[in-house]
């Protein structure tokens, strides 16, 4: 079993992927923001799933490993869906929403086949190592579009509030987590490391639940002076 | 028709980036797995098979 420290950020960030949900049904943005309700629903029964299984057979079994990897390739692929959501919503006034699906389907589809195409040599397990597989690499094509989406709000001087926080939250999420990522490989020693990847996951949902919270639908952003000037 | 080959051409860019940054940050790896979603423990990667050994033979 994990110890007393890991319990505690792991409740913490179920309880906090709950509360953007109540949040949401609270202040009727719901359906606005389907996918993103969608995702923290399926993470939260994931977590309580993970947790049931954990408690049953242990961190080292292969029942945990196997139903860890198979609901992280599920949720990588709602994330994924959340993030296109949100793409929806920034270039839906510019009526792209066609090409943005085209897109999101194309990208899709090539990942799939790469990861395929990485995992075809092996011999055993092929589902676990594509789901693996496909889960990592769906994580890195996130991190990339979320920041060409920074881009495009900065670009189209996006000004609604709950947007532009929701999207930066998640670029603060990915990018935390890559760097986690890079400074695990080089020092993997560090106790606190470990750390910091389940506590960038009760950040994500913490900081939409503030969102959603604080902001009406209506309120707006006065774009940064940096911006904002005129040549 | 060459709005949606846009789409194509531009998400097989993004893909290229992508690889390209889980390339050059895994350059290093020690076996650390990028696990992006939930606080919970994370587990070993899956297993690469051992590879199957032929059963001694009676000579």
């Amino acid at each position: 079993m994990p110890g007393q420290v890991d319990l505690i950020i792991w409740f913490l960030g179920t309880a906090f992927e709950l509360l953007f949900v109540v949040c949401s049904l609270a202040r009727k943005s719901f359906l606005h923001y389907f996918f993103l309700n969608l995702y923290l629903l399926i993470s939260t029964t994931a977590s309580i799933g993970r947790f049931l299984i954990l408690w049953s057979y242990g961190q080292g079994s292969d029942q945990y490993m196997y139903f860890y990897y198979y609901s992280d390739a599920l949720l990588t692929l709602t994330l994924f869906c959340a993030l296109i959501s949100l793409y929806l919503h920034v270039f839906g006034e510019l009526r792209a929403g066609e090409y943005v699906k085209w897109g999101a389907v194309f990208l899709l589809l090539g990942t799939a086949g790469f990861s395929y195409a990485v995992v075809a040599q092996s011999t055993q397990r092929l589902s676990t190592s594509f789901a693996y597989e496909l889960s990592q690499n769906l994580y890195f094509v996130g991190l990339v579009l979320t920041y060409i989406l920074w881009g495009a709000v900065l670009k189209l001087r996006e000004t609604r509030t709950r947007l532009v926080q929701i999207i930066l939250s998640l670029g603060l999420y990915f990018s935390g987590y890559a760097a986690s990522y890079a400074l695990m490989n080089f020092s993997a020693r560090l106790s606190v490391i470990r750390y910091i990847c389940p506590v960038l996951g009760c950040f994500l949902p913490l900081s939409w639940s503030l969102t959603i919270l604080r902001h009406d639908e209506e309120a707006r952003l006065v774009p940064a002076q940096l911006v904002a000037v005129p040549r | 028709m060459s709005r949606k080959l846009g789409a194509l051409v531009l998400a097989m860019g993004i893909l290229v980036g992508a690889m390209g940054i889980k390339t050059v940050l895994s350059s290093n790896s020690k076996g650390t797995v990028m696990m992006a979603n939930g606080p919970a423990p994370i587990p070993w990667p899956p297993r690469t098979p051992p590879k199957q050994t032929p059963p001694p033979s009676f000579n």
